[in-house]
């Protein structure tokens, strides 16, 4: 009976097959570190591109409710910065009502009626608090009476936009806000874009 | 039997490598996704929760704001099914929408204007339930230290934080701790409900305005700062900014201008009106308004046994002088004679006169008497038959009670001579013809005035009169 000689053929074929083998390893490694890298990329990108797109929403959402509930509104000749006047609706330390009874402070005042040459009008104080939305650096702040609140920050250079409109019987602001996606190669704002109309609910038609 | 090779073996660990490669690549990806679609939809969620919570909000003040107009159309059924307790009136709470939003409002009144017409405020809170995981999403993202979403949503998760914080009215009163359901994010808006005076503008007509007539004109002063002079082209004068409050607000798109000035803002309901060296204030195509019906007010006393009808020459002298709010009130089957209303004594006089039936005949009311006449029919008369020395329009106010039947009531003035009156006629066609010059307002469902007819608006009409409707005029939000 002859014997097989497969072990002489198979040490040769081991070396051509490890090396096949090795070069089949090292392509396959390569693509999964290569779509390893790719996905963690993909997962930041997404992870920054969606947590901009909520300090959108929230500097609108911010700019909303404040303007609803404002007597007046100005935009900078830049469009990037808001100042809205905003009833003082809530008992602040220092003001009589404060000074005569602390345990109100924080408390919503009761309204009053004034008579003005454009009609009645009704007031909760004197004078009103000034909401200024503005851009400082990376931030958008948001300043009320000179206390300072960041409500938005971010390396995608969000960039507010907003317009004040005013007609006879109404009032109302168009804002926009945009980022630049930093996983782009270019200034690609356009898909970024979250578009907003509040109307000055004390400011209404009939 | 055939004999497996050891070649084989080798690429079983091969296929081996691969198969866990993807795997491992798959977890990675999965991992991404789970990360994303829950971060998205938490925050979602809570954003939609926030939107949906103004609106329930802002519902429930609407309700209130329609019982607060019920006070007017519908008195008897003005915050019906509500706990009145200590002068605040509670609404039930309401559960409505697909996302079972709620709403609860309060209303009481906080001030009686001069004219006896209380103002109410409306404090509303509208409730929508946060759905997904107990966690906020994108806060702290910021930087160490600095909250974000939770700054402006403010998420009751566990416990309401108003009522452990603020009291459960937000006074600072009867803090408590107290458990929520499910998580809910809550909102809260304070309205004013302010009354609408009658005469607010020089002209409101509900369907169809035409005038002024190209020798016309439409401007406006005060009665307050002396008798009537013309002065909207005189920046210099004193009164001119009284001057040029001559609106005209039409609640459809039928306007007509007919070549004669109107120092005054324009207001239609879809028109469009241009800008125009006519037209001296602004322009607003898109400001409807509601004009409801006009019914006798249910406050009046009761009539004086005479006279019932003036188809002569008739003096009415009042037996008291009576106030704004009593006044001496007479029924009057028809007014076509000759109709003089004297003082009662020396003091002011306030009289009020219902007309079942057409006026055809002359009204005079002298100086010292303020008188109200609230008509039926239909009025027909020359403006000298509309007789008020005093050129006080305040003094002479003409309303038309509105038809059951959807008819049109007609006011039609002839000329000639002027006047000095205001008419509330809802439901009344106006026409005006001639050169009358009237001091006054006019508040109808459609206007004409051709040929010279001039209207000038006292602005201090628009203090005066019974509430005929409420607006919202203040809106805040309680953002604690």
């Amino acid at each position: 009976m002859k014997l097989s000689t497969s072990l002489g053929k198979q040490a040769g074929s081991t070396l051509s097959e490890m090396m096949i083998g090795l070069s089949l390893s090292a392509v396959i490694a390569v693509a999964a570190i290569t779509t390893s890298v790719g996905l963690q990329k993909s997962f930041n990108a997404v992870d920054n591109y969606f947590a901009t797109h909520m300090q959108q929403i929230r500097i609108i959402d911010y700019l909303s409710r404040d303007v609803k509930r404002g007597l007046a509104v100005t935009t900078s000749t830049d469009l990037q910065s808001v100042t809205v006047s905003v009833p003082n609706y809530l008992i602040q330390p220092g003001d009589a009502e404060a000074v005569a009874d602390p345990s109100r402070i924080g408390t919503p005042r009761t309204p009053t009626v004034s008579y003005t040459t454009s009609g009645p009008q009704v007031n909760y104080s004197a004078n009103a608090s000034t909401v200024v939305y503005q851009v400082n650096g990376m931030s958008i702040v948001r300043v009320e009476n000179g206390q300072v609140t960041t409500i938005a920050a971010s390396t995608d250079q969000l960039v507010p936009l907003t317009t004040d409109v005013e007609l006879a019987n109404t009032e109302y602001t168009n804002s926009s806000v945009t980022f630049r996606p930093i996983f782009t190669s270019t200034d690609q704002r356009s898909g970024t874009t979250i578009c907003s109309t509040a109307y000055l609910r004390n400011k209404r038609r009939g | 039997m055939r004999r497996r090779l050891p070649g084989a073996a080798e690429q079983g660990n091969v296929l081996l490598c691969v198969i866990c490669t993807i795997g491992i690549v798959s977890v990675i990806g999965g991992n991404v996704l789970l990360n994303c679609t829950t971060r998205f939809n938490a925050a979602s969620s809570q954003v939609r929760a926030w939107k949906e919570s103004l609106y329930a909000a802002e519902s429930g003040g609407d309700i209130a704001y329609a019982e607060v107009r019920k006070t007017i159309s519908n008195p008897t059924q003005a915050f019906s099914g509500w706990n009145y307790t200590s002068g605040v009136y509670s609404s039930p709470q309401l559960t409505f929408g697909a996302n079972n939003l709620r709403t609860s409002s309060k209303a009481d009144v906080f001030y009686v204007d001069g004219n006896g017409n209380p103002w109410y405020r409306v404090r509303s809170q509208g409730t929508a339930p946060v759905r997904g995981l107990k966690r906020v999403t994108m806060d702290d993202r910021m930087s160490v230290g600095v909250r974000g979403d939770s700054l402006l949503r403010k998420i009751d998760f566990n416990y309401d934080h108003f009522a452990a914080t603020y009291g459960p009215n937000g006074d600072n009163q009867n803090k408590a701790v107290l458990a929520v359901n499910s998580p809910q994010l809550t909102r809260r808006i304070e309205l004013v409900a302010s009354p609408v005076t009658p005469f607010e503008a020089a002209v409101k007509a509900k369907t169809a305005f035409s005038g002024p007539g190209s020798a016309g004109l439409i401007d406006s002063y005060n009665s307050k700062n002396g008798a009537y002079q013309f002065v909207a082209n005189n920046p210099s004068h004193p009164h001119y900014s009284d001057s040029r409050s001559g609106g005209v607000m039409v609640n459809s798109a039928d306007f007509n201008m007919n070549q004669g000035p109107i120092y005054g803002s324009v207001t239609t309901n879809g028109g469009n009106v241009k800008p125009s060296n006519l037209i001296k204030g602004t322009i607003d195509n898109n400001v409807p308004f509601t004009l409801p019906p006009f019914s006798l007010p249910s406050n009046l006393p009761l009539p004086q046994t005479s006279p019932t009808t003036v188809s002569s020459t008739t003096t009415i002298t009042p037996p008291t002088p009576g106030t704004a709010n009593n006044p001496t009130y007479y029924v009057l089957s028809a007014l076509t004679g000759t109709l003089t209303i004297a003082k009662s004594g020396t003091a002011e006089t306030y009289v009020a006169i219902r007309v079942r039936n057409d006026i055809t005949g002359k009204i005079t009311v002298n100086n010292g008497v303020h008188a109200v006449v609230y008509f039926e029919g239909d009025i027909s008369v020359k403006a000298r038959d509309i007789d008020n020395p005093s050129n006080l329009a305040a003094n002479l106010q003409f309303y038309g009670i509105t038809p059951t039947d959807g008819s049109s009531q007609a006011i039609n003035i002839a000329p000639p001579g002027n006047f000095a009156a205001a008419f509330y006629a809802p439901g009344a066609d106006f026409r005006v013809n001639g050169n009358p010059d009237i001091i006054g307002a006019i508040v109808c469902k459609t206007y004409y005035g051709n040929g010279n007819t001039s209207l000038h608006y006292d602005r201090a009409l628009n203090d005066i009169g019974e509430a005929v409707d409420y607006r919202i005029s203040s809106y805040v939000e309680d953002t604690r």
